[in-house]
């Protein structure tokens, strides 16, 4: 929910080669993967983009930080959405 | 390296299960065939003189590169084994990575909004090391001055990727001079 109110991120990845998702107490959380050490967060960037990447990935760092509980976060853009061409 | 060693191992096994029923046949006398009628003793005598051969030093010229020639291929299959996959997402640093479709998009998306390019093909290849390696070929009209827009092309790319973030590690510009009648845009 922090990565998806960021600025430039339309919407959680799914995964492009693997699903990226993560499996607890019999729910499926999409575009996160959590293990002990690492927390990859999978996006899809809203284009035209508000800002470059990394200043995205940043800022969604910095919102997820609190609830990262000290892992290491990644941040995969899996796509981008380009405004005015949702739906088709 | 992947796509054959999977064709290698099915050649293998399909070869192995050939040989592997006919093993069967023979050793249950199935339709006439028996194991004694096999040429084994053939084979083993002249794996025997082979074998004695190499160790009495005494094998042809042709033999020899031959075997070289095998110890090399094997050992430069070994070095190819070793060397790790490229990776599949382009690493921009600091742990941010975006998979090659967005930098496929972006840069296609620039190029063909340079007047002079008719249409674009791209490809990207993700590397260890931050940045990526993208391969564009522009298609332009016949007669024009193919220097300055590759010039124009190249800057105008690397400038919209490094305000956007997308590192560019190495851009290669393809012109091909094509028909416009063939190409995606007509007019620019």
């Amino acid at each position: 929910m922090a990565a998806l109110a960021t600025e430039g991120v339309y919407s959680l990845g799914r995964g492009r080669y693997v699903e990226a998702a993560t499996y607890e107490g019999g729910e499926k959380v999409s575009g996160v993967v959590v293990t002990p050490e690492d927390l990859e967060i999978h996006i899809v960037a809203r284009y035209p983009l508000p800002k470059p990447i990394p200043e995205i990935a940043e800022d969604i760092r910095e919102r997820v930080a609190t609830e990262a509980g000290g892992r290491k976060t990644m941040v995969v853009v899996d796509d981008l959405e380009v405004m005015g061409d949702e739906g088709l | 390296m992947r796509v054959f060693n999977r064709i290698f191992m099915i050649l293998l096994l399909a070869g192995l299960f050939v040989l592997g029923a006919y093993v069967v046949v023979y050793a249950f006398d199935l339709f006439g065939y028996k194991l004694q009628s096999l040429p084994v003793t053939d084979f083993a005598k002249g794996l025997e003189n082979f074998v004695a051969g190499v160790e009495g030093g005494s094998l042809s010229v042709m033999t020899q590169i031959i075997l070289v020639l095998l110890a090399v291929l094997g050992l430069l299959w070994f070095i190819a084994e070793l060397r790790p996959g490229a990776p599949r997402r382009v690493r921009m640093g600091s742990g941010t990575y975006v998979t090659r479709g967005v930098v496929e998009d972006e840069v296609s998306t620039v190029a063909e909004q340079v007047p002079d390019v008719l249409g674009s093909s791209v490809g990207v290849k993700a590397r260890r090391s931050p940045g990526a390696q993208v391969d564009l070929e522009a298609r332009v009209r016949r007669g024009e001055d193919l220097g300055t827009i590759k010039s124009g092309l190249q800057s105008t790319v690397q400038q919209r990727l490094s305000q956007k973030g997308l590192p560019v590690r190495k851009l290669n510009v393809k012109l091909v001079e094509a028909d416009p009648r063939q190409t995606k845009a007509r007019v620019q």
